[in-house]
């Protein structure tokens, strides 16, 4: 007898299990894949929960994951919304014909240029540079100067003392291939690259991860963005600088759209004009991202654009390029 | 007969089973619902990536391979995969080796100690090596800062790093097999051969080693497979040294290659498979002791001083290792910024029962569905292989074990390959993690089932049919009451292996279910290191939970068996 | 002519072997009828069939060919659990998680009796075979013997149209297994339950049976009482299977006259009476059994040299070689009649009377 309950309830939570997904659940919920931190993350959402009572249900990748899981999921999209990750990526996403336009109302009167998509399928919320960070004991301890230019990178102090991500994974190391190209010349880029494997310790799949370990101490330098810097680096306490290559550097503006296809895509308009609105912007202090609405107060100590010296940054250009220069720095790079 | 005549005297029997099973209807409905179930969900991701790495333009070509090899980003991994490997089985076996021999062989004290922790590592998170790895070795290491400060640099990601821990994470399955075969030897013929005049050293040369070979050759083959599909610590520790399974991860899940991902599947799928194999169909075979003999007579420890300290003190300084690795985890998940701030505080468990709640309920919750059902699946595929004749049992025996010999990378990418499109889209739901707990533990439950069954005596089910029962009351009052302690075992060591799961079910996860392991793969990535501690002991707890709240029912059944990690539990690759 | 209570009709059974390399047929042809309340035992070497038959009977197989008759019903397609029939199985398969009650009461409990009734009838049987008071014991802690009584009694309370015993005695040691026959016979006859008993050991077919069925490749050699199978073998396999060391003469018929036929052997001629189915020129087996032989030293039939000698106390058993034959003799009360030593001249002399003429 006993037997026979258990095994009735087992068939029971069976076909619950399986029948329970497709039971939709309060008919308010947000689904999203971000590229934020998701300790950053978790900060603007909750925010947003309880601004418009509108749950959220998220999952973290990095950009480049977020991309493919989109692809993957095309005939049956899970989210409405890719939230955060630059520009780059969301270039990729709609050319591969993933994402839907929104023309957000609130941030018409500042998103101009290359704020957001020309055709609305992306929006920008904010802008961040390129640049190094730096454990401050390894220089002290070895009386070296922070590096200030991509050349100095490749000295040979720096030996398996630096770090990235894989650029088909994180939107930061993309960022960071594409600044290169555009900067010396796709040839040129590619042998500096070439020079510079020596000196890389290994590759993340998260861009900003090598903030934190040069904070640890296990590299010396880690190139990402200055928010990711400051937010994970020196302001969590770690023994963090932050410097910028003299010959310029690249940078993003962060993106976020609406997925094609997407099963909540009212909720994720309302999502998209709330991350624009001035409190929302305001609360990318913690995390040290510049935000692109005016109204919005900066953190004190972020890296502003007019702080560093900014190459000519194409992202259309660097995005319609993206499968062609991951799969050249594939087979030149090999990893 | 010839294997034709044989082959048609199988033909002529299949009707008249299929009569016998036509009489028994919930018979023959259970058959063909466990044959969908296993076709559907075992078969069909694997066949989805066979079709798609072989197909070009509609129609079959082995074309994708050329392209795959001459990229150097695919040989190397493959090649360091292979060579890893080796190197992990070969260092893995000689320790589990030690540990057997000190104690079937050597008369040293502690020997429930060491063989406790010796099967430890069984049931831990099989990453959590590479995360101790990193606090003791790393820049930040307990043991390069604080011991040696600063004085020796340790390379731990690479090569060296992998080998030190998955060597440490599978040894245990070696000292499990060789601990069986080194147990059945009959002790009368180590006797013998001292009788004969042989020195000690000269027995262990001539009779115990060559004994034991068919066994050092299944350890080897067995932790050589578990390397090649281990996924967590490289994830960590691979530094450059790319391997095969974290690359297809990477090339699906960053490039949306699916078809490259599905060809380096291939390309991991074929050395385990071989070596599953070679382990099951010759080495085996070529066993000089059958593992569940039991010896006629006691053994002899040797007890000569000087072997047995030594021993002694190697099995204590293995055991130390052991210790030190995981208790370093333990240490840091109380420290509040491993590398920068080393006070001690709770706030990394408070991090991980609030934000990490969700991750925990998942989890166990994932866990507690699929682990009943994987055994009682799996005890009915075992009942029905070993009782009963239909057409097609050998090839679902041997379908249902092929989980053993598949890396858990290649099973997630043809679950994702399978299922993401219409008639079956699971992709994004519980559904598709407890389908992939399942089936890939199901082999657990089917060898635990067999080798149970096998141990009955076929006549108690004949004399309950005899004294008037049918198949369904035999199977309910006689059969599962028999079988039910190893049900538990194997219920037990399922559960580990679905709270401890990555290598598969990291393609699966969605916004609506998430699993610890891959909170603790993500914390470590972000050198979010006490947090990933905190998380791997939480991990660790709930088993340990679990596995009492097990044995206690098999205790209530008053049976008083022990629950065993048999070998048959060790195989299980993540 | 009583109907027969089990009537067995062209019973055979092939197996096609996965691992052999062609058919085995196991039991071929096999005709039987059993009354009721007989004990009838199935005898021969392993691989003869006996089991085979048996389990055909009980339902745990199913026959290629022929019939199956049980009361007047014929009971082919009726299913193992559905036969009025018990088995005591060798290993006794009692079940290792119940008790002594349980087990015993589990064919009752099927046939869902009420309790009282269960607990009445178990009782009575555990009586019957001397295991009162422990019916809470479980069964892994009983000795061989007595899972022996729980296996017998198991099969017994469901009072079976036939009992069936699947060499129940072979796990025992030789003292008990000779109590535990006497005992399974006293309560076979007392009950008066149809037995169908298979045995490898001749003297505990010829201690039990009413009649015994000598198989031998799956076919009947001969059925006949005890007395019929030793003193009046069929066959030669027969002969050879059933006593101690069965000596073999061939000879020829060199004279018939009626019943009576004189048979030459080694150019002896000896006279026998009786056999009406002989004809001059017939090669002849003579079976003469050890006991049939007489020693002398003096004179006899054939001349002999004793080669060994093997002393048991109540006998002496001596081979003796004539002709180039090697010949057992038993002599009984060998003092009486004083010790031949290696190497003696004696004489053979046979017991015409008491030796059993085969056709070759």
């Amino acid at each position: 007898m006993k037997q026979r309950k258990v095994i009735v309830s087992l068939w029971l939570l069976v076909i619950f299990v399986f029948v329970g997904p497709s039971i939709g659940k309060a008919a308010d919920v947000l689904h999203m894949y971000t590229a934020l931190d998701p300790n950053e993350a978790k900060v603007y959402i909750e925010a947003f929960i309880k601004d418009t009572k509108i749950n959220v249900e998220w999952v973290r990748m990095s950009a480049g994951e977020v991309l493919t899981r989109l692809k993957a999921e095309s005939k049956n999209p899970q989210v409405s919304v890719w939230y955060g990750g630059p520009s780059v990526e969301f270039i990729a996403g709609r050319k591969e014909g993933l994402l839907i336009p929104y023309k957000s109302p609130v941030g018409a009167p500042f998103l101009k240029g290359n704020l957001k998509d020309p055709e609305d399928y992306w929006t920008g919320f904010y802008f961040g540079a390129i640049g190094f960070a730096n454990n401050t004991n390894f220089f002290e301890k070895n009386k070296l100067a922070f590096p200030t230019s991509w050349q100095d990178l490749l000295k040979p102090e720096f030996k398996a003392n630096v770090s990235l991500a894989y650029p088909y994974t994180s939107g930061t190391s993309y960022t960071v291939l594409a600044t290169l190209v555009q900067l010396m010349g796709e040839d040129k880029a590619f042998d500096y690259w070439k020079k510079l494997e020596p000196n890389i310790h290994h590759y993340n799949t998260s861009g900003s991860a090598c903030v934190t370990q040069a904070g640890l101490g296990e590299i010396a330098v880690g190139i990402a963005f200055s928010h990711d810097i400051l937010a994970k680096g020196t302001s969590k306490g770690y023994p963090i600088k932050g410097s910028f290559p003299s010959e310029g550097t690249g940078y993003e503006i962060g993106g976020m759209a609406l997925v094609k296809g997407g099963p909540e895509l009212e909720l994720g308009k309302k999502f998209i004009d709330w991350s624009l609105s001035k409190r929302a912007q305001e609360l990318m202090k913690v995390w040290f991202r510049i935000p692109l609405n005016p109204q919005a107060e900066v953190a004190a100590g972020a890296t502003k654009a007019s702080d560093v010296k900014l190459i000519n940054y194409d992202d259309e250009w660097a995005g319609n390029n993206n499968k062609r220069l991951i799969e050249k720095w594939r087979q030149i790079i090999g990893k | 007969m010839t294997k034709s005549k044989r082959f048609v005297a199988y033909l002529k029997r299949i009707p008249s089973d299929i009569r016998k099973l036509l009489k028994e209807p919930f018979l023959l409905v259970g058959i063909i619902l466990v044959n969908l179930f296993l076709f559907l969900f075992i078969v069909l991701p694997l066949f989805k990536i066979f079709q798609l790495s072989f197909e070009e333009n509609g129609h079959f070509s082995l074309g994708i391979f050329p392209e795959l090899l001459s990229k150097n980003y695919n040989v190397q991994p493959l090649i360091h995969s292979l060579t890893l490997g080796i190197a992990v089985s070969i260092l893995g076996t000689l320790i589990g080796f030690i540990f057997a021999y000190a104690i079937t062989r050597v008369d040293i004290p502690w020997k429930r100690f060491f063989n406790i922790m010796a099967t430890f590592p069984i049931i831990a998170p099989p990453f959590m090596m590479s995360l101790s790895a990193i606090l003791l070795f790393g820049k930040q290491g307990f043991i390069s800062k604080m011991i040696l400060r600063d004085m020796i640099q340790f390379r731990i990601y690479g090569f060296y790093g992998l080998l030190m821990v998955e060597t440490l994470t599978y040894f245990s399955t070696a000292y499990l097999t060789l601990y069986g075969v080194l147990q059945a030897i009959d002790p009368a013929l180590e006797d013998a051969a001292l009788d004969l005049g042989a020195s000690k050293g000269k027995v262990f040369r001539s009779i115990t080693l060559p004994l034991a070979t068919p066994g050092i050759a299944s350890a080897i083959l067995l932790v050589f497979s578990q390397s090649l599909a281990d996924f967590g610590n490289p994830m960590i520790l691979a530094g450059n040294y790319t391997i095969l399974a974290t690359q297809a991860y990477l090339t699906i899940v960053g490039m949306y290659n699916m078809k490259g991902g599905a060809a380096l599947a291939i390309l991991l799928l074929i050395p385990s498979l071989i070596a599953f194999c070679l382990q099951k169909y010759w080495v085996s075979r070529k066993s000089y002791v059958t593992v569940t003999g039991k010896p006629s007579s006691a053994r002899i420890k040797l007890d000569q001083p000087l072997t047995k300290y030594s021993i002694f003190g190697l099995c204590l300084l293995l055991t130390g290792i052991i210790f030190l690795f995981y208790g370093m985890i333990f240490f840091g998940s109380f420290v509040k910024l491993w590398g920068a701030n080393h006070t001690l505080t709770m706030d990394n468990y408070k991090h991980v029962f609030t934000v990490g709640w969700e991750f925990i309920k998942d989890t166990l919750l994932l866990s507690s569905i699929a682990t009943p059902i994987a055994g009682i699946l799996g005890m009915i595929i075992a009942f029905l292989v070993v009782r009963k004749s239909f057409p097609g049992k050998r090839v679902m025996e041997m379908v249902s074990l092929l989980t053993f010999a598949v890396p858990g990378t290649v099973v997630g990418i043809g679950y994702i390959l399978a299922f993401n499109q219409p008639p079956l889209v699971l992709t994004g739901t519980a559904a598709i993690i407890i389908l992939l707990f399942i089936f890939r533990d199901i082999a657990v439950g089917v060898q635990t089932g067999i080798a149970e069954l096998q141990q009955i005596d076929p006549s108690i089910e004949e004399a309950s049919t005899d004294l008037g029962a049918d198949s369904t009351i035999t199977f309910r009052r006689i059969t599962l009451p028999l079988i039910t302690p190893a049900f538990y075992s194997g219920l037990a060591f399922t559960f580990v292996k679905c709270m401890t799961a990555i290598s598969a079910v990291i393609f699966v996860v969605s916004g609506k279910w998430n699993l610890i392991t891959i909170a603790i793969l993500g914390s470590v990535e972000n050198s979010d290191l006490s947090q990933a501690a905190a998380f791997s002991i939480v991990i660790i707890v709930f088993i340990l939970l679990a596995l009492w709240l097990i044995q206690f029912l098999v205790n209530q059944l008053g049976r008083g068996r022990k629950l065993k990690f048999e070998k048959a539990e060790a195989l299980q690759s993540i | 002519m009583n109907e027969a209570y089990l009537e067995i009709r062209n019973l055979t059974k092939e197996f096609v072997s996965e691992y052999q390399e062609e058919q085995v047929v196991a039991v071929k042809d096999f005709n039987l009828q059993i009354q009721k309340g007989e004990f009838v035992t199935l005898l021969g070497p392993s691989g003869c069939g006996k089991t085979t038959t048996l389990r055909l009977i009980g339902g745990f197989e199913n026959p290629t060919r022929g019939d199956l008759f049980l009361d007047r019903v014929r009971i082919n397609d009726i299913p193992a659990n559905k036969r009025d029939t018990c088995m005591v199985f060798q290993s006794y398969a009692l079940f290792p998680h119940m008790n002594i009650y349980e087990n015993v009461a589990y064919g009752l409990q099927l046939r869902k009796l009420p309790k009282g009734e269960i607990k009445e009838k178990v009782e009575k049987i555990l009586t019957l075979v001397g295991l009162t008071g422990m019916s809470h014991r479980p069964v892994g802690q009983l000795s061989g013997g007595q899972q022996q009584r729980v296996a017998l009694a198991r099969a017994m309370v469901n009072e079976p149209k036939v009992l069936l015993f699947d060499e129940p005695l072979s796990n025992l040691d030789a003292k008990l297994r000779i109590r535990m026959r006497i005992f399974i016979r006293k309560i076979q006859q007392e009950f008066n339950i149809t037995s169908v008993y298979v045995t490898h050991d001749q003297e505990e077919a010829m201690t039990l049976s009413d009649r015994i069925v000598v198989m031998n490749q799956g076919e009947i050699e001969q059925v006949g009482t005890p007395e019929e199978i030793y003193a009046r073998p069929k066959t030669r396999f027969v002969a050879d299977f059933i006593g101690k060391q069965t000596n073999f003469l061939t000879g020829e018929v060199v004279e018939k006259d009626g019943g009576k036929v004189k048979v030459n052997v080694w150019g002896k001629t000896m006279t026998f009476h009786g056999y009406d189915g002989f004809h001059k020129g017939d090669q002849i087996i003579l079976v003469v059994r050890p006991e049939m032989i007489d020693l002398s030293p003096h004179e006899g039939t054939f001349e002999g040299k004793v080669d060994l000698v093997t002393y048991l106390g109540s006998e002496v058993i001596y081979e003796v070689a004539s002709n180039d034959q090697l010949f057992t003799v038993q002599i009984s009360n060998p003092l009486k009649h004083g010790l031949y030593h290696k190497g003696s001249k004696v004489f053979i002399n046979l017991d015409l009377k008491s030796i059993y003429l085969i056709k070759e």
